[in-house]
């Protein structure tokens, strides 16, 4: 396997010869001022995605071989720390049973459930009562969004360290103790866990599977090695209650309240890390126009948190790494979605004009390698399967160009300034 | 036709077909949210009672799209 990643990679570099050499006699070869543009900003953005690739890779690497045999003896119980775990639900009638079970089974012992049904129109308040116990209680309010009801069960709460867990989501039985032993540190204000998608039952769930594991295991792998992960996921994170509190626990003025408290926490001086075992099984949308409608909300939620910490853009005000984390985001969810759909479009045009120009080829097979290569990296690393990894191939072809065009949508109304409600996803109850 | 020609042509011909069905997708789901918009506004209880004039409603088990009863 390793040998595989390693032609991997030398098949990359070889295509980032051929491509930068057809660019260049495009280049050459079409005496156009714009064309000129195009081709100078398609190789930036390229190189910027290749290092992007390999530098999280690497990161990932160390971060991975960090993890050595000692640290995983660490992991004894901090009984000492009493751990308040929050549900947020809303409509779960479907769900909420298994997941608040999950909870149950977890091995840390000093811990506490509170399920939070927002204003619920379904049985989920009912349904989750019947687990009421010494362990689990169960509140209710009027709807008033996601971020309300997390702070009504934190203000509900009595743990030294607040869990926040979707209601779809079902843990493995020792997340709990593996996240607590990173608050060891007291510069630690939050750890996110992994995410994996339960529900792989056609392409769609399975190419988010493959995005899940490579966005685990290479992106939050990558960012824990500095400690800077961006964005807590809202199926599994955990919080040291005196960060939240300090940074005004959850604000409601964004649609990716994790993303917000996340970089609140960042720019508090926190670091944020994460744990690759401690595991969340989450349902992924299973039509094309559910997943388009969460992609929407991840983007508009994203760019209004970037917003409300826009000023660390210019100014890095003390904290540098708030800045370079603000700027990565920016890439990832504007630049690199408009940059691939603008690529693609010049691509064809350059086709088109120039007869059937290979160029296209080369370059949509630059970044299959680079995602083959980090799928393969990903299913090494986790327990997954390996027929994933083939998957990189249809998510270059025609998934990804999808998901880019409602994120450009997105980022254009979210700039427009167009209303926009939660979008709450249908559950199937496959957790 | 060589195979990075033929490999090439392909590649375009699924690239445009991406584009296309991308945006089609996208404004299809914009759609579908202002239909159930329009749909939410029309389910308030109260509303419908006071308009029908009616103390109850009698409600009807139907099957949408995925074939879950609502």
């Amino acid at each position: 396997m390793p040998f595989a990643i390693i032609l991997l990679l030398l098949s990359l570099t070889y295509l980032a010869f051929i491509n930068l050499t057809e660019l260049y006699t495009i280049f050459q070869l079409i005496d156009n001022v714009f064309v000129s543009i195009a081709v100078i900003l398609i190789v930036i953005f390229t190189s910027l995605v290749i290092l992007r690739y390999l530098i999280l890779m690497f990161f990932s690497i160390f971060r991975v071989g960090l993890k050595t045999e000692a640290e995983s003896r660490k992991k004894a119980f901090h009984s000492h720390l009493k751990v308040s775990i929050i549900v947020p639900a809303y409509n779960e009638e479907v769900v909420i049973g298994r997941s608040i079970v999950s909870l149950l089974h977890q091995t840390y012992p000093n811990l506490e459930v509170i399920v939070v049904d927002d204003g619920s129109k379904d049985h989920t308040y009912r349904l989750a009562k019947r687990y009421e116990s010494q362990r689990v209680r169960v509140l209710t309010k009027p709807n008033g969004g996601k971020s309300r009801a997390i702070n009504f069960g934190i203000e509900h709460s009595s743990g030294d360290l607040i869990m926040v867990v979707d209601a779809d989501s079902r843990l493995n039985d020792d997340a709990v103790a593996l996240m607590v032993q990173y608050f060891d540190d007291p510069g630690i204000g939050a750890v996110a866990g992994s995410v994996y998608v339960v529900n792989q039952h056609n392409s769609i769930t399975r190419l988010q599977a493959l995005e899940y594991i490579e966005g685990l295991n290479m992106v939050r792998n990558g960012q824990s090695f500095l400690k800077l992960v961006n964005i807590i996921p809202g199926p599994i994170g955990m919080f040291r209650i005196e960060a939240l509190r300090k940074v005004g626990l959850y604000d409601h003025d964004t649609f990716a309240e994790d993303c917000d408290v996340t970089l609140k926490l960042l720019a508090a001086g926190y670091a944020v890390d994460f744990e690759s075992d401690a595991v969340a099984y989450t349902e992924a949308p299973e039509h094309l126009l559910d997943l388009i409608k969460q992609r929407y909300r991840w983007t508009r939620g994203i760019l209004q948190a970037i917003r409300k910490h826009r000023g660390y853009l210019v100014r890095t005000q003390g904290r540098p790494s708030m800045t370079f984390v603000l700027w990565y985001m920016l890439f990832e969810s504007v630049f690199w979605p408009f940059m691939d759909i603008f690529a693609t479009v010049f691509l064809l045009y350059i086709t088109l004009v120039t007869g059937v120009n290979s160029l296209l080829f080369f370059w949509w097979s630059l970044f299959t390698i680079l995602d083959l290569a980090g799928a393969l990296y990903c299913v090494l690393i986790t327990k997954e399967k390996l027929s994933l990894v083939f998957y990189a191939i249809l998510y270059r072809l025609y998934f990804i160009g999808i998901i880019n065009l409602a994120k450009i949508f997105a980022t254009i109304e979210e700039w427009m300034g167009v209303g926009m409600t939660w979008g709450k996803l249908d559950r199937k109850g496959r957790i | 036709m060589n195979l990075i020609t033929f490999m090439t042509f392909a590649i375009l011909v699924i690239t445009i077909l991406t584009l296309v069905f991308g945006i089609l997708a996208y404004f299809l789901y914009k759609v579908r949210e202002s239909k159930k918009k329009v749909h939410v506004a029309e389910e308030g209880y109260e509303e419908i009672l006071e308009k029908k004039g009616v103390p109850y409603l009698f409600l009807k088990q139907v099957r949408i799209d995925d074939g879950t009863p609502r």
